[in-house]
């Protein structure tokens, strides 16, 4: 790449020049010409720190008060993006719990309180290296690719192993998993509906792929879903060693009424097509939804 | 039978004991399928064969209580996934527990172990409670430890299985060798060798044998996996709940739930008698919450609920959870508490009998049979007076 600021770098020692430089995270133990990147998430909820058994106002067009009880995501396809465009991907450390072949779960309960049915240990960062350079941009994917989302999850290695964050091997896992109590829905008070749905202990936004062709659902597809439901994010300007990506609840539910569920359907918006619950949120993650074209980029992830 | 075994017969017993075992060597093998994960074993308890058939003769040792009457078996016997029957047990007194008692089927995966106490999470730790408890008293041995010191130091197959099992607190004496830590050691490596990975629905989804399963167990497998019912939320993965820790997982997961099976009082509560979690949590909203168990044999493990006031599968699905709780067929309305997932459905009587199917298929027959898991004691003997 004959870009001119990246000429002083030819041909010289990268430790001493890489401490000068402004994308890149201190080397740690790394093979000769790469460098450790650390991506750091932070999840929030309109602007506030997320913790399990907090309560967040104004959530919602009904500026419910909601207390949630998980939030946890996938991401893969983390890249790193150079100055001339170019998308770099960062190989992730294989930590054995957080982080298997290129999938990392971003984890934000503490398995206490209202976060009772999840696990203590939290993960907020993503950790790997790149090959030594500068970079200015970040691009990455929410969820699981398609070729390890539809596996066995009873023998699939952690984070991938997890019964909460799977659905079934036809549907592959949870790509976002975020449960609440909410004003209007405390605890799960309407009556129960004949066919199923119609009451919810609050709101959830359990995000996957869905319309995954398979004999049953216990058997994976062999192509990919009608609706994937991958949320592809990009930061043109991110400064990997000092700045956060924001994960922020509170801007997926903004168009939503999280004080009610729709008859019918799954608490809050689960990803299945046709639920009334669901075009806001799908349209928030920057996704289509039954043949609604997305009405824009994701805004649920923005850079501190 | 004399009260003591002559010499000969213990060696013979002994040896049989061991035959059973083959070459009891350092390195323990989990007799389990490739697909499935080793159980996650406490670093201070490493399983060993010998700790093994040690807790066997324990788990089935009618002399583990107070007036001889009951075994750790009694309550959890083999042909029933090592339940009782029951919609709850009654102790060495008489007085009956308010919960029924649960399957150990592939115990070593789980997490938590009881219905209803969260903080309950090691085997060797929950012994004791059968043992010892005293509210309610089910085994009824509380302050009779020596009594029971003595019975195992004075009998010669213990004497030997108990040197075997734990080579270095026999050198310390048999203060250290006969105790409660090795006591419960053994119950507890004894436990986690019941494994029941042998069912037709295994062999269908991990056997390559398609045919292993009916039609009806199919559609039912369909309907178990969808969300009209929603069952595989809680009763998902190779276990069949939500609570689950091994080998290859970095973290125990643990999952409970109401599911709206009573509400006493309009908000949500259960009967003072077993009133879920928030009997250790404290938590409101914990009220009716209790650890989702296994459907691993769940044939075979009716009556149902933590309190086993359902008898039958088909009831389960009709009139509790199609209705969204029982609670509203007792008149107490729908639960403000239950899990979001208990949403009520609309399903036939077809459809139930093929959840039932699939269900069924969950029966590992060779486990309910299986030798290595039976009663080691010969008929007559006192642990099976």
């Amino acid at each position: 790449m004959n870009v001119p600021h990246r000429i002083p770098l030819a041909g010289l020692a990268t430790a001493t020049l890489l401490a000068a430089c402004s994308t890149a995270t201190p080397p740690a133990a790394s093979s000769a010409g790469a460098q450790a990147v650390t991506l750091q998430f932070a999840a929030q909820v309109n602007g506030q720190a997320f913790a399990c058994g907090q309560s967040y106002g104004g959530v919602g067009t009904t500026r419910s008060t909601i207390t949630p009880s998980d939030y946890r995501f996938y991401v893969s396809e983390v890249q790193l993006i150079d100055a001339s465009g170019r998308a770099v991907p960062v190989t992730l450390a294989q930590d054995g719990t957080w982080q298997r072949d290129g999938v990392a779960l971003l984890d934000f309960e503490n398995g206490s309180g209202p976060c009772r049915n999840g696990t203590a240990a939290m993960n907020s960062s993503v950790r790997g290296t790149v090959p030594a350079g500068r970079y200015t941009g970040l691009r990455f994917t929410v969820g699981v690719p398609f070729a390890a989302n539809h596996g066995d999850p009873t023998t699939a290695p952690s984070p991938l192993n997890l019964t909460a964050m799977f659905w079934n091997w036809q549907g592959g896992y949870k790509f976002i998993k975020f449960d609440t109590a909410t004003t209007g829905q405390p605890a799960t008070t309407a009556a129960p509906h004949p066919q199923g749905g119609g009451n919810a202990s609050g709101f959830s936004v359990h995000l996957g792929s869905t319309l995954c062709a398979s004999p049953s659902r216990t058997q994976a597809p062999q192509a990919a879903c009608g609706n994937p439901n991958r949320v592809t994010v990009q930061f043109d300007n991110f400064d990997v060693s000092t700045q956060t990506v924001v994960a922020d609840i509170g801007r997926v539910l903004a168009g939503a009424n999280v004080d009610v569920n729709a008859a019918g359907s799954s608490p809050g918006c689960m990803s299945f097509p046709k639920d009334a619950d669901c075009p806001p949120v799908m349209g928030a993650l920057g996704l289509a939804y039954d043949g609604v074209p997305a009405p824009g980029p994701q805004r649920m992830f923005s850079v501190r | 039978m004399p009260r003591l075994l002559r010499p000969a017969v213990v060696a013979a017993l002994a040896a049989a004991a061991m035959a059973l075992l083959g070459a009891a060597g350092e390195s323990w093998r989990w007799p389990l399928p490739d697909w499935v994960p080793p159980p996650a074993v406490p670093a201070d308890n490493p399983m060993s064969a010998d700790k093994v058939l040690l807790g066997r003769h324990l788990f089935y040792d009618k002399r583990l209580s107070r007036d001889g009457s009951l075994a750790c078996a009694s309550c959890h016997e083999q042909a029933r996934a090592f339940t009782d029957g029951k919609a709850v047990s009654q102790g060495v007194t008489g007085e009956s527990g308010t919960r029924s008692a649960m399957s150990l089927a592939n115990v070593a995966y789980l997490p938590v172990l009881t219905w209803q106490n969260p903080q309950l999470t090691a085997l060797e730790v929950q012994a004791l409670i059968p043992l010892f408890g005293e509210h309610p008293v089910e085994m009824g041995l509380a302050g009779r430890e020596p009594q029971l010191f003595a019975m195992l130091q004075a009998d010669p197959v213990y004497r030997a299985l108990f040197a075997r099992a734990f080579p270095d607190e026999a050198r310390q004496g048999d203060a250290a060798l006969y105790s409660l830590a090795t006591l419960t050691r053994a119950l507890a490596s004894f436990q986690r060798t019941l494994l029941s990975f042998g069912s037709p629905y295994d062999r269908y989804r991990y056997g390559g044998q398609p045919e292993a399963l009916s039609a009806a167990a199919r559609r039912g497998e369909e309907l178990f996996f969808g969300e009209k019912l929603e069952c595989y939320h809680c009763h998902g993965g190779f276990n069949f709940t939500d609570n689950l820790k091994h080998a290859r997982s970095a973290f125990a997961e643990t999952g409970f739930h109401n599911t709206g099976l009573y509400n006493v009082d309009g908000r949500g509560a259960y009967p003072g008698s077993s009133p879920g979690i928030v009997e250790f949590t404290g938590e409101p909203r914990d009220a009716g919450r209790f650890r989702t168990p296994t459907l691993r044999n769940v044939a075979v493990t009716a009556p149902y609920m933590h309190d086993g006031s359902i008898a039958t599968l088909p009831q389960v699905l009709r009139e509790h959870y199609a209705r969204a709780g029982r609670a509203v067929a007792l008149g107490q309305g729908v639960n403000p508490l239950r899990s979001e997932l208990i949403a009520g459905f609309q399903i036939s009587e077809a459809e139930i009998a093929d959840v039932v199917a699939f269900l069924e298929s969950l029966t590992d027959e060779a486990f309910l049979r299986d030798p290595r898991l039976a009663d080691p004691w010969p008929a007559r003997t006192p642990a099976a007076r």
